[in-house]
């Protein structure tokens, strides 16, 4: 018992050195590669980039510690004159497009764009209200939405401050019953707002005080405007009596279900004109300029939101640029992409490092050293991903993101470096390699950035690890399952290209001339194992050669086929991405056939590289049985992709259509869950023997059962979108 | 030492080496020739573990050659040496040395015998900066860091200059006598006999003789005599009293003009007696009769049907005047 334990222990302690032993060998080519790579760029050159680097990092960090970094290109361009007493001064200094200057040295259109005044009742007490007026300029306007969205926000914050919830965001439902089909004779939308925010600003889809905002069947917001109130001047009036949102209606607190109990009850309807300081809107300070008066309620702080524009996308919307509040993250996803930015840069200057090993043989005697490929290519790689850890870290700091993101950015920079080295070993020239590398840069930037976009609007999003940087930048919590999600199909892909790499690293493929796809080919076939006759048996690697040698070959040619599943998921997933915006009856179709032929070639492609090389057999009895192999172990692997559901992305029609097999299955029978079960085995089974019995033959056979595969594919996937409904 | 048996290796549908064996003794040179596509490279690159057997077995200091646990006895010069230019020679072979996990005292030591025998100055220049033969020699350094029991060496002086050739030959012989064996191919012929102990000549991805070069040359060569005569013997017997002289001679081949004098090979010493009758029919001498042997580029062609790449081939040329050899019988003639 002691000696067999003791044996144990030296047998780990052994392979831990051993394990030790081979990592200090990787470090040892990582050093050098990186001692080369630094070599390989001349010193001016090098000198030049650093003073950049400090430059740009000098600029970031004052950014940083003076809190100026972001996308404030409108910084401080509108003054705004308000007491510093008054709470709109709050406002006003909260938003960095606005300056404020005490309300009695403005002068506007000279030392102010725009003028909060207080306004006393007529007994000369407590304020009453506010009268803006804004300079009768481009500038004026655009200084009044600013001010406009800067009191919104602040309302916002202050409600979001609010410990009793439900008052500070009183949620108003409006029950209309309508036949099917029949339009609401308004042309107003089925349904109240939900969103707090649309009820403070817009009384659309509510029945408001008078019933003006909603009878016109217009989306404005309830608030009045008052024009000419001093002859040249225009001037609105969001009037408040210090009742619930009410105007002067009956039911005004209907108009908004918005902020709090006064105030904002304003937007309610246009009687709000009637009353509060709307008399005295004209009574500014004259001069050229908008005005409208803010109510006050009885003397309390009161922040009335001056709602003129209708939101962003409102029908009268005026204003700057900054005014507009696009549904995407804008400035998150401006500061990811930055994260992509240098993975271009890296993956060029190591498809470079690859290609320069393959020119002329230089890595030739590399190859006759006790390293394993594995390890020369780790070695080579590790300065890469270091690289491009620390840039992501360093980018982080800079925009304010944390772990999340860095962790979210590694899989991203390791399929950068992956897919640039299946491309490096795969090039004939430096020519190819420039091809290469920009292709994989196109396709991995639009991969990784065109989801994030939809971030905030669909599950979709979350095929790209990118998505999950924006939600951290947002401060949104990221669960387990949805970083998983984001980066094991990438992590996966990356991991897949690097062993495909790894196939045809070596001699006769590296130092060679062979096309692409005869490299293609050669990096499939050396990952099979023979089945039967009459073919030749190599030495196996890796876990097929723990597999008893019977059984070995299929189980190479079903765990290869199950390697292809990252490969066909990100495929379907970008299909989907690419299709979800196109109209059903388009995008279903299409998006049936694109996944059956996807999957077809994933099961069958290495069986004819198997066949090509001479791996396989060539009888049909061969074919079936590695056909029949790939089918299960891609269905094995089919059903990781169960994990879709985690995200809700099967939520989604096309979803649904693309991971059919995961969704919908509720509250079926249990002999018809048995069969959906197994019916997809059934499928790939077959279809993968068609395609394998057409490679046994020759090219042209193989596309033509290839074909026949997809078209059988596709009827299955009609069948099981049907039956989904 | 190396033990290579049934050897196969296909590219595609392209034999490049059918069923080759053959075996080195430990402290051999072992030579390899053959014209290019024979499959000389390819046999070196399976013995140096690049290339996979498509069948059969190479052994290598008791390691199938497929084993990564053979490298570490293995040194690999290939055809082309180009290095890592940014490295320096020091720089350079230190790495190599740390990737067969040499200790580091031992390296130096070693890495400064080898660069001190290979009189290769300029050990902290750049790779790039250094002459092609330089380079040959860091390389062929580099086969060395780990002190290997097997040299495999792909024409190891294949471009350089006749002092570094020499220098790199002396060099290989050297190794043989420390007990290497070495296994390398070449192009040129001379290198081959002056340093292999045995040869094969490939063709065409097949072995078609092996040996030592004297057996070689006695099993697929011809020892030749060279008649020189002051008077063209067919002509002038042509021209004179018969055609006995004409048609004795004609059988041994014709004549040419070698300065003054007429040059008939023959392959026998009959034929010299014949064509000495004919020309002294003639009015003619017999000036000089020279034994030739075949060298192994004689044997090559023979076996292989062309000449060696670079080489000018045929028979008769001013370099095979060169090569001749004083006959046994030379003066006999001169009557």
């Amino acid at each position: 018992m002691i000696r067999r334990a003791s044996r144990r222990i030296r047998r780990v302690v052994g392979r831990s050195r051993r394990v030790a032993r081979r990592a200090r060998l990787v470090a040892r080519v990582a050093r050098w590669e990186a001692s080369r790579a630094a070599g390989g760029v001349d010193r001016r050159t090098l000198l030049t980039a650093l003073a950049l680097l400090v430059v740009a990092g000098g600029v970031l960090s004052a950014g940083v510690a003076t809190d100026v970094v972001g996308l404030d290109v409108e910084r401080d361009v509108y003054r705004v004159g308000v007491d510093p007493g008054s709470p709109y001064a709050d406002a006003v200094e909260a938003d960095p497009a606005l300056t404020a200057v005490p309300v009695e040295r403005a002068t506007l259109g000279s030392t102010a764009d725009l003028i909060v005044r207080g306004v006393r009742a007529d007994d000369g007490g407590d304020p009453a209200g506010v009268v803006v007026r804004a300079v009768d300029t481009p500038k004026g306007e655009a200084a009044a939405a600013s001010f406009r969205e800067a009191v919104e926000a602040h309302n916002e914050r202050l409600m979001r401050a609010e410990s009793n919830g439900t008052a500070a965001f009183p949620v108003a439902v409006t029950l209309r019953y309508a036949s099917r089909g029949s339009a609401l004779d308004d042309g107003a939308t089925v349904g109240g707002t939900s969103d707090p925010s649309d009820g403070g600003t817009d009384g659309a889809g509510t029945e408001d005080a008078d019933g003006t905002a909603s009878d016109d069947g217009s989306s404005d917001s309830g608030a009045v405007e008052e024009s000419g109130s001093d002859g040249d001047d225009d001037s609105s009036v969001d009037g408040n009596d210090g009742s619930v949102g009410d105007g002067d209606g009956d039911d005004g607190g209907d108009g908004d279900g918005g902020y709090g109990d006064d105030g904002a009850g304003g937007d309610g309807g246009d009687g709000a004109s009637d009353d509060g300081a709307s008399d005295d809107g004209g009574d500014g300070d004259g001069g050229d300029g908008d005005s409208w008066a803010v109510g006050n309620d009885g003397g309390s702080v009161s922040l009335a939101v001056p709602s003129l524009g209708g939101g962003a996308f409102g029908a009268d919307s005026t204003g700057s640029p900054g005014s507009i509040t696009p549904p995407f993250p804008f400035a998150s996803l401006v500061l990811a992409f930055a994260f992509l930015v240098p993975m271009n840069f890296l993956a060029q200057a190591y498809g470079s490092s690859v290609l320069d090993e393959r020119t002329n043989r230089r890595g030739e005697p590399l190859l006759v050293t006790p390293l394993s490929p594995t390890e020369i290519v780790a070695g080579k790689t590790l300065p890469y991903v270091a690289v491009a850890v620390a840039v992501t870290a360093l980018i982080a700091v800079v925009v304010g993101s944390g772990p999340v993101s860095v962790l979210a950015v590694l899989p991203i920079a390791l399929t950068f470096l992956g897919a640039t080295f299946v491309g490096a070993v795969f090039a004939r020239s430096f020519k190819e390699l420039t091809f290469v590398t920009v292709a994989v840069s196109v396709l991995l930037t639009s991969y990784a950035f065109v989801p994030a976009i939809f971030t905030n609007v669909t599950p979709v999003a979350l095929i790209s690890p990118l998505t999950l940087v924006v939600f951290d930048l947002q401060n949104e919590p990221v669960s387990v399952g949805e970083f998983l999600f984001a980066t094991g199909p990438t992590t996966a892909t990356a991991v897949l290209c690097f062993g495909l790499g790894l196939g045809v690293y070596r001699e006769e493929d590296l130092f060679t001339q062979k096309p692409v796809t005869r490299k293609f080919l050669d990096a499939l076939a050396v990952r099979l194992a023979t089945v039967g006759e009459g073919v030749r048996e190599s030495p196996q690697t890796g876990i097929t050669a723990r597999v008893p040698g019977r059984v070995r070959g299929l189980v190479a040619v079903a765990f290869l086929t199950a390697c292809t599943i990252p490969f066909v998921f990100v495929a379907e997933l970008l299909t989907v991405a690419v299709l979800f915006a196109l109209p059903i009856t388009v995008s279903v179709p299409a998006l049936l056939i694109v996944i059956a032929f996807v999957e077809e070639l994933a099961k069958s492609v290495h069986l004819y590289a198997g066949f090509e090389r001479g791996v396989l057999a060539r009888t049909d009895r061969v074919a079936v049985a590695v056909g029949l192999a790939s089918g299960f172990g891609f269905f094995l692997a089919e059903k990781a992709t169960a994990v879709v559901q985690a995200v809700g992305l099967t939520e989604l029609y096309v979803g649904r259509a693309a991971f059919g097999s995961v969704a919908g299955v509720s509250g079926l029978p249990p002999l018809v869950l048995v069969g959906l079960f197994l019916a997809p085995l059934a499928l790939h089974g077959a279809t993968a023997s068609l395609s394998a019995v057409g490679a046994r033959r020759d090219r042209t056979y193989y596309a033509l059962a290839l074909v026949a595969g997809t078209l059988l594919h596709a009827a299955y996937n009609v069948g099981v979108v049907s039956l989904h409904g | 030492m190396i033990a290579v048996a049934g050897l196969e290796k296909t590219y595609g549908g392209f034999s490049a080496v059918v069923d080759s064996t053959f075996s080195v003794a430990e402290g051999e040179v072992f030579g390899i020739v053959g014209p290019n596509g024979a499959g000389k490279t390819t046999t070196l690159k399976v013995l140096a573990g690049l290339l996979e057997p498509t069948a059969g077995s190479a052994r290598v200091a008791g390691y199938d050659s497929t084993d990564p646990a053979m490298r570490h006895h293995l040194g690999f010069l290939p055809e082309e040496s180009p290095l890592y230019e940014e490295m320096t020679a020091n720089s350079y072979l230190r790495f190599f040395a740390d990737l067969y996990e040499v200790p580091r005292s031992v390296a130096d030591e070693r890495i400064e015998r080898a660069l001190d025998r290979l009189d290769l100055d300029h050990r902290d220049r750049r790779l790039g900066d250094v002459s092609k033969g330089m380079k040959r020699k860091v390389a062929i350094a580099r086969s060395l860091v780990n002190d290997p029991d097997v040299l495999v060496y792909d024409e190891p002086a294949s471009g350089l200059d006749p002092v570094t050739t020499n220098s790199v030959l002396e060099f290989t012989r050297e190794l043989r006598g420390a007990g290497k064996t070495v296994v390398f191919s070449a192009h040129n012929l001379y290198h081959v006999e002056s340093v292999c102990d045995r040869v094969v000549i490939m063709n065409e991805g097949r072995i078609v003789a092996r040996g030592t070069v004297d057996e070689i040359r006695r099993r697929h060569g011809e020892t030749t005599y060279h008649v020189y005569t002051d008077v063209r013997p067919a002509i002038d017997a042509k021209a004179g009293d018969g055609d006995t002289a004409d048609v004795e001679v004609a059988d041994v081949g014709d004549s040419e003009a070698v300065g003054d004098r007429y040059r008939t090979v023959v392959p026998s010493m009959d034929a010299v007696d014949r064509v000495r009758t004919a020309v002294t029919d003639a009015g003619g001498t017999v000036v000089d009769i020279r034994t030739r042997e075949p060298s192994l580029e004689d044997v090559f062609l023979d076996l292989v049907g062309r000449p060696m790449p670079g080489r000018r081939g045929g028979a008769g040329t001013e370099e095979d005047d060169r090569r001749d050899r004083p006959g046994t019988e030379t003066g006999e003639g001169a009557e």
